[in-house]
């Protein structure tokens, strides 16, 4: 059953009875996901080139890889910085099957002579299109608000002056990890919904930070796990795959996660039974532009949900940057492909690390940072 | 009844005192929701109530005198197709015209309510919001 089926029977039956029933949890989360692009292998030319720079739609591609393979990253921006198409709409285009214009260029070797190209790709024309996220699913995020006299434009969203609102942006009791917080059942290799399709858990999120404070349930209250993903983006539904815009911030993709949680005892049911209620998250001060901001106070994701929350005695409104509605579809269409027998659940093949600390980015000398 | 008017001016229509007209001569009560002006005329959002043929009235004469008038309705539009319902916009619209449905976790758009500020479009990060005036 889906997260939100499972809470209402964990309700009226009880933990064991639900641990008993209940094969799997179905998660789902539908969110700005900024640490996301797609690796793409464009097949050679005649004469042939080694891509030294690309540019899709106008948007830089990484290369510096082999010839002909280029990773387009969903907050690349053009020369102009034109945040209404990034590299994230870029890679929504190609899921919606348009065309888009590549163009590249080379330095010219007596194997690859060719120096420039300009052409048009799409995901018919190119061998591999994979999306390869390396920091997706944040387990718990911040709240942001603004304590400034004037709007902010960040990543949170639009941020009215003098606390006029605040933005939240996980899916709360729906979001994967926030169901399995200790990573017992994800981990590499566990087959997800991704984009529309199956993908898969390729390793711990970059961030991942397992030593974040928790309650006592074991959720926690910070930024903790995140997931690296991968799927096949020629599978993918642009349902699930957006291309979004943060004014005067740039590009982001907004996609679809869902893993399938197996319930193995009384304790993943316990864990799986997590409402927003039990879920807290810190409100920051985002007029404050710190790497450590001080924590404005603690509310759950049942009072965030609420459309207002009260700080510094002031009722201040709310809105998501995840939602719910396509969280909730995520955990209905992974439902329905393990009823159908589509999607198998599959154990991980490593487990993430319990312990790993999360480090800052600091002006060190060379033998500081040895 | 009550209607919520869109008037566009050209320059020469932002002299006149239209809205006291609209008062004094078609006897509507005249709610204004919204004004601007700059150099290449202005844009008011008015909210009319009185007699119907009052407000048809009022309307003529406004036309007359060269005011463009539209429904509300066609001063900010929802693309459906875009909106992901996230709720953004949700926190940061005056008028709460954008209301988030706790059981569907569907956000709707309640276009009576909406005053075409203008507010909710730069905030949309699918860009669903679309102001037309």
């Amino acid at each position: 059953m889906t997260a939100s089926e499972f809470k209402e029977y964990v309700k009226a039956n009880g933990i064991k009875k639900a641990a008993k029933e209940v094969d799997v949890v179905t998660t789902g989360t539908f969110g700005a996901m900024c640490s996301s692009g797609a690796y793409i292998n464009f097949g050679h030319a005649d004469p042939p080139i080694k891509m030294q720079k690309i540019w899709l739609d106008g948007v830089p591609a990484q290369a510096g890889l082999a010839a002909v393979d280029g990773y387009i990253g969903a907050t690349a921006l053009d020369d102009t910085n034109n945040v209404m198409h990034g590299g994230a709409h870029v890679i929504e285009d190609l899921v919606r099957g348009k065309a888009v214009r590549l163009r590249a260029t080379g330095y010219g070797t007596d194997c690859y002579p060719r120096k420039e190209i300009d052409t048009y790709i799409s995901l018919r024309t190119v061998n591999q299109a994979v999306l390869m996220n390396v920091r997706n699913a944040y387990q718990n995020y911040a709240v942001a608000t603004n304590s400034t006299a004037k709007t902010l434009y960040t990543y949170m969203g639009k941020l009215l002056p003098e606390f006029g609102n605040a933005t939240f942006s996980s899916a709360g009791e729906l979001s994967p990890l926030m169901n399995d917080p200790y990573y017992r059942t994800i981990g590499i290799g566990t087959r997800i919904f991704l984009g529309g399709t199956q993908g898969y858990v390729m390793w711990e999120g970059t961030q991942f930070n397992p030593g974040a404070p928790r309650t006592p349930n074991g959720v926690p209250k910070r930024p903790a796990g995140t997931l690296a993903v991968i799927g096949d983006l020629k599978q993918m539904n642009p349902e699930f795959l957006k291309g979004l815009t943060f004014t005067r911030y740039g590009s982001s993709l907004g996609i679809g996660i869902g893993v399938p949680i197996p319930i193995l005892d009384e304790d993943m049911a316990r864990y799986c039974a997590v409402t927003n209620s039990d879920i807290l998250a810190a409100v920051f001060d985002y007029g404050q532009p710190t790497r450590s901001r001080p924590v404005l106070r603690e509310v759950s994701y049942a009072e965030l949900r609420s459309g207002e929350i009260n700080i510094k005695g002031k009722q201040v409104p709310t809105s998501s940057l995840s939602s719910m509605y396509k969280a909730r579809q995520v955990s209905e269409v992974l439902k329905s492909w393990i009823l159908k027998g589509e999607f198998t659940i599959q154990e991980p093949v490593q487990s993430f690390p319990k312990d790993r600390p999360l480090k800052t980015l600091d002006v060190r000398t060379e033998r500081e940072a040895v | 009844m009550k209607t919520k008017v869109v008037l566009t001016f050209s320059p020469e229509a932002s002299n006149q005192p239209i809205t006291h007209n609209l008062i004094a001569k078609h006897h509507l009560l005249v709610n204004i929701l919204r004004a601007e002006i700059d150099e290449v005329g202005g844009k008011m959002v008015l909210e009319l109530s009185g007699k119907a043929d009052d407000i048809r009235g009022g309307i003529d004469y406004l036309k007359a005198n060269g005011v463009g008038v539209r429904p509300i309705k066609e001063g900010v539009r929802r693309d459906d197709e875009a909106c992901t319902h996230c709720g953004m916009c949700v926190s940061i619209c005056p008028t709460k015209a954008l209301t988030i449905d706790l059981k569907t976790g569907k956000v709707s758009f309640n276009e009576d309510k909406c005053v075409a500020c203008g507010v909710c479009i730069d905030a949309c990060p699918p860009r669903a919001m679309e102001i037309l005036i």
